[in-house]
């Protein structure tokens, strides 16, 4: 094997360089994705939870009032992730 | 009820949970991380030396909006969850048998039951200061011929849930050796 000098390694200076020519990603696109992917994890958690509270609950008076709680508590949350409005959460939020 | 039927002639006497407050300490880990993003820049505003950090903090920026709203959104959920496994865990008592719901995690759920005709012996037992105080123990109920134990921990007024066990059980107190 011939002796051969090191060659420095060289960092991709930011990731959409090692996107294909002509795929062009910006941050907002990254930051709109990574939201539905939150939101997509959310909605499922959120189906199997609800699942086990209507199946499990013994009919209990609780079930319902904690669902509400949650489905409000999270739109909120949602709405102020993407356009600063949180509703009845709005005095507690920056 | 969905996890077991009744049979002919019984009825559900009681139905209890963990303590309210064990669940709230279950809580405390969520409620720190809800609170972090709040309170970071306060602290590290302390810290000179940590004080151009506070700059990471800002909230009035899209992302800076979007990221403490997914990071409330999943502690949130979290917490919810906890809520909702803390409360699909039951012990129900019915005239004919205790019934020990176990909901460990979503899908994994165990429920068993120990017939009142099978006890021979029920404990309470309360360790500690704040369990005294706030009166959280366990009750181990115990069968006749078999080592089988049926152990319900951190439930509220255990003495009250022993003594409505042994009213069923027709037995008296002073013989069970409690």
């Amino acid at each position: 094997m011939p002796d051969q000098p090191l060659q420095p390694f060289a960092p991709p200076a930011n990731l959409s360089s090692l996107l294909p020519n002509g795929f062009n990603l910006s941050a907002g696109v990254v930051v709109e994705w990574a939201l539905y992917a939150v939101f997509a994890f959310w909605a499922i958690y959120t189906i199997v939870a609800i699942y086990h509270w209507l199946k499990y609950s013994h009919a209990s008076w609780v079930a319902f009032p904690a669902m509400a709680v949650h489905l409000f508590v999270s739109f909120a949350l949602m709405s102020y992730a993407l356009s600063g409005s949180a509703f009845f959460l709005a005095p507690y939020l920056p | 009820m969905k996890e077991f039927e009744l049979e002919p002639g019984e009825h559900v006497v009681r139905e209890t949970r963990k303590h309210w407050f064990l669940f709230l300490g279950e809580l405390l880990p969520y409620a720190i991380l809800i609170i972090l993003p709040f309170a970071l820049p306060k602290l590290l505003a302390l810290a000179p030396p940590m004080a151009p950090y506070v700059s990471y903090f800002e909230y009035h920026t899209i992302l800076g909006r979007a990221g403490l709203g997914v990071w409330l959104l999943i502690w949130w959920t979290s917490a919810w969850g906890a809520f909702t496994r803390y409360f699909l865990n039951a012990w129900v008592l019915t005239n004919m048998r205790i019934v020990n719901i176990k909901q460990r995690r979503y899908f994994s759920r165990e429920v068993s039951s120990l017939f009142l005709s099978r006890v021979q012996d029920v404990t309470t037992d309360v360790v500690g200061v704040l369990s005294s105080l706030l009166n959280i123990g366990t009750i181990k109920v115990q069968t006749a011929g078999e080592d089988v134990e049926f152990t319900m921990k951190g439930i509220p007024h255990p003495e009250q849930m022993r003594d409505v066990i042994l009213r069923y059980v027709s037995l008296k107190p002073q013989n069970t050796g409690v």
